[in-house]
């Protein structure tokens, strides 16, 4: 069996450190010591991402700065089956383009989501609903390709037993400081690296930008692997 | 001038078959002395069915034949929704009842590649909107349509061609009825090249000026002038299912033959729609409508059968279905290029609509949503959903949450104090907002943000009004 074979029939093993000149850029996050782990130097454009939380709704002012930057273009971002309101007010603050949200309910995440990356009339499409197998996650990662759109899909922290196709995983928590970022699976990267960020602007009264929508990128704190 | 004539034999059985998929025996009978076999299809044909035949004794052939009534306004209906989708190649048409139709094309031959390609490309047209059909180009209307309905495909150069097709044809196929059919046997002429070759000067007499003006005006020796179809302005399509549908993914394929024909119609009109009205007849009384909405103007059959499929998919039939109607109106103009134009605009150009119209389709307009701003200081009143693209009126506010949650969840408290997993550090700010008696829904509530032992953050309040106790009324995310 040679090693693709093995690859492609085994979703457990993945190619490590394939890329790296051929890497495409990514879209920053934000964040100066997230990016400078990810071999995109940010968000990986045209993937499926996966943030993995301990509860719901969480993980999602880690994406604050992208949302903001991609919401500059004509095209959608699409929020499927979210766990409460998004509050308009707060996204608008940060810089988001509210006439650019899509919100989409009805529970039918993982065909919605399908559609969403596949048109190509999304920037970024963020998944909370659905119920996921390896063939639907590798159905979404195909689509984001397809659309170049960027797929975020938020489940639970279970979900890291589980085998994905998601070219990044990430686990979220809070930290008293701001957030615990780890990062769980990155395909050409190193695993198992995590960090601590401060949240972005907005929430507890005091910014930490100076202007809501300067987009200046945050310093983190980089922890050695545990 | 070049004519093109589309002659339909079969059409009294296609109303109905050109709903099903596959090929079933059927039959279409009608009344003569007696309920009579008028036309079967191919496999009834083949079980010993025939024209004529009492649909007793057709049945007593074929158990498995289907005989259905024949239905004349639906055999008109059909070959007006035809005129209608032959708008795609020429704007001069007529009707030509009961079977046939005559398009002008010779405007249209050089834009569709010549008068073989433009013959070719009809035919298969044709084909796919369900019909079998012979068609025919000739230099005269009459020409054309006598050929057709004779069977002969083609194209027919010029006048000398036409007479020599034309002579090779029986009499019978002059439509002058019975009387002048006999009439000419009595003359002594076998066949229309005989007619042709007798001297003109007492032909009139002898047959009649007026059917020697019909003989002249197939010939192209007199003008042949024929009243013309006047397009609709909107469309509106019917197919008879000639078996009960009870399963709504069934109807993809006859909605398939509408939206082709009303495609068809579009492109003549270089029009696009935004709705269409979709009628399902029930066998019984009643009826199920649905309309099939889009952001844009749109005429693309494919995608509009896409919206169509992920439609019918959240529909329930409450009976069978027996036939369809689409209707669609208010009409736009839509040019190939429509969208390129400004490619600089790109920025402040709306998202591509599309996306909404198929998220719709299958998940329903209350689904599909966006976020606007409210001017107003009260949570739950400074925004609203909307929809997507739509302008709001307030302004952000970076102290804000990420998440609101819809209804605000009473926490527990303990010593007087607020928990959520454990006490809760409300921090030092508190922001009160005390508003709206003057519309009757009147806040007066002190805001915090509140950590929990783990460190994740959450908007509460207190209310200062009614039950007076802690709320959990946002997260921060």
């Amino acid at each position: 069996m040679g090693l693709d074979q093995l690859l492609n029939a085994r979703h457990d093993l993945c190619r490590g450190r394939a890329v790296s000149a051929a890497t495409p850029a990514g879209l920053s996050t934000g964040f100066v010591a997230l990016d400078a782990l990810l071999p995109w130097r940010g968000w990986p454009p045209g993937a499926l991402s996966e943030i993995l939380t301990d509860r719901p709704g969480g993980g999602l002012a880690l994406l604050k700065p992208a949302l903001a930057r991609l919401s500059a273009e004509a095209r959608w971002l699409l929020f499927l089956d979210p766990p409460f309101i998004p509050f308009a007010p707060a996204l608008a603050a940060s810089g988001v383009e509210l006439t650019r949200l899509l919100v989409v309910g009805g529970g039918e995440a993982a065909w919605a989501a399908e559609q969403g990356l596949r048109s190509g009339a999304c920037s970024a499409v963020l998944i909370w609903g659905g119920r996921w197998g390896m063939a639907t996650l590798r159905r979404l990662q195909l689509a984001a390709e397809a659309g170049g759109s960027a797929a975020f899909l938020f489940r639970g922290e279970d979900a890291a037993n589980e085998h994905s196709p998601a070219v990044l995983r990430l686990r979220v928590r809070h930290a008293l400081a701001g957030m615990e970022v780890m990062v769980l699976r990155l395909r050409g990267g190193r695993g198992g690296t995590w960090l601590e960020l401060p949240l972005p602007n907005g929430g507890g009264g005091k910014s930490q930008f100076s202007s809501p929508a300067s987009h200046k990128p945050t310093e983190g704190l980089l922890r050695q692997p545990v | 001038m070049r004519w093109l004539a589309i002659h339909l034999p079969a059409l009294p059985l296609e109303v109905y078959a050109r709903s099903l998929q596959v090929e079933i025996p059927m039959a279409v009978s009608q009344q003569d002395k007696g309920e009579k076999i008028l036309l079967g299809n191919r496999r009834a044909t083949a079980l010993g069915v025939r024209p004529g035949m009492p649909v007793g004794s057709a049945q007593a052939l074929a158990a498995d034949l289907k005989t259905l009534p024949r239905k004349p306004r639906a055999e008109h209906a059909a070959l007006t929704g035809l005129a209608a989708w032959c708008g795609r190649f020429t704007p001069e048409l007529s009707l030509e009842p009961p079977y046939a139709l005559v398009l002008e094309v010779a405007g249209s031959l050089q834009l569709f590649g010549g008068a073989e390609a433009l013959l070719e490309q009809v035919a298969n047209g044709v084909d796919g909107l369900g019909y079998r059909a012979s068609c025919c180009l000739a230099p005269t209307p009459g020409g054309a349509l006598v050929l057709a309905a004779c069977g002969h495909r083609g194209v027919i150069a010029d006048l000398h061609a036409l007479r020599t097709a034309l002579a090779k044809l029986p009499l019978s196929a002059l439509g002058f009825g019975r009387q002048g059919l006999e009439d000419l046997r009595r003359m002594g002429l076998r066949g229309i090249g005989e007619l042709l070759r007798l001297p003109r000067a007492g032909l009139a007499e002898r047959f009649g000026v007026e059917r020697v003006q019909h003989l002249l005006r197939l010939l192209g020796e007199v003008p042949d002038l024929r009243p013309r179809f006047e397009p609709p302005t909107r469309y509106r399509g019917r197919i008879e299912l000639a078996v009960e549908v009870v399963r709504a993914d069934a109807l993809v394929f006859p909605c398939r033959r509408l939206l082709e024909e009303l495609g068809g119609f579009l492109m003549g009109r270089q029009s696009g729609v935004q709705q269409l009205t979709w009628h399902l007849h029930h066998e019984e009384e009643g009826e199920t409508r649905f309309i099939l909405g889009t952001g844009r103007p749109e005429r693309d059959p494919q995608l509009w059968l896409e919206l169509l499929r992920e439609r019918l998919m959240r529909l329930s039939l409450p009976a069978g279905v027996r036939a369809l109607t689409l209707g669609a109106r208010d009409l736009q103009p839509l040019f190939p290029a429509d969208q390129e134009l400004f490619p600089e605009l790109e920025g402040r150009r709306a998202p591509d609509t599309r996306l909404l119209d198929r998220l719709r389709a299958r998940l329903g307009d209350e689904a599909v949503r966006g976020l606007v701003l409210m001017a107003d200081h009260r949570p739950e009143r400074a925004w609203r959903w909307g929809a997507p693209g739509e302008v709001g009126v307030g302004r952000g506010r970076p102290d804000r949450p990420l998440w609101l949650l819809a209804e605000p969840l009473p926490l527990h408290v303990c010593n007087r104090r607020p928990w959520w997993d454990g006490e809760l550090d409300l921090g030092v700010e508190r922001e009160r907002i005390e508003t709206g008696w003057w519309d009757g829904h009147e806040v007066a509530r002190d805001y915090f943000v509140a950590t929990t032992t783990k460190g994740e953050r959450l908007w509460i309040y207190r209310d200062l009004n009614g039950r007076r106790g802690w709320f959990l009324h946002g997260l921060f995310g």
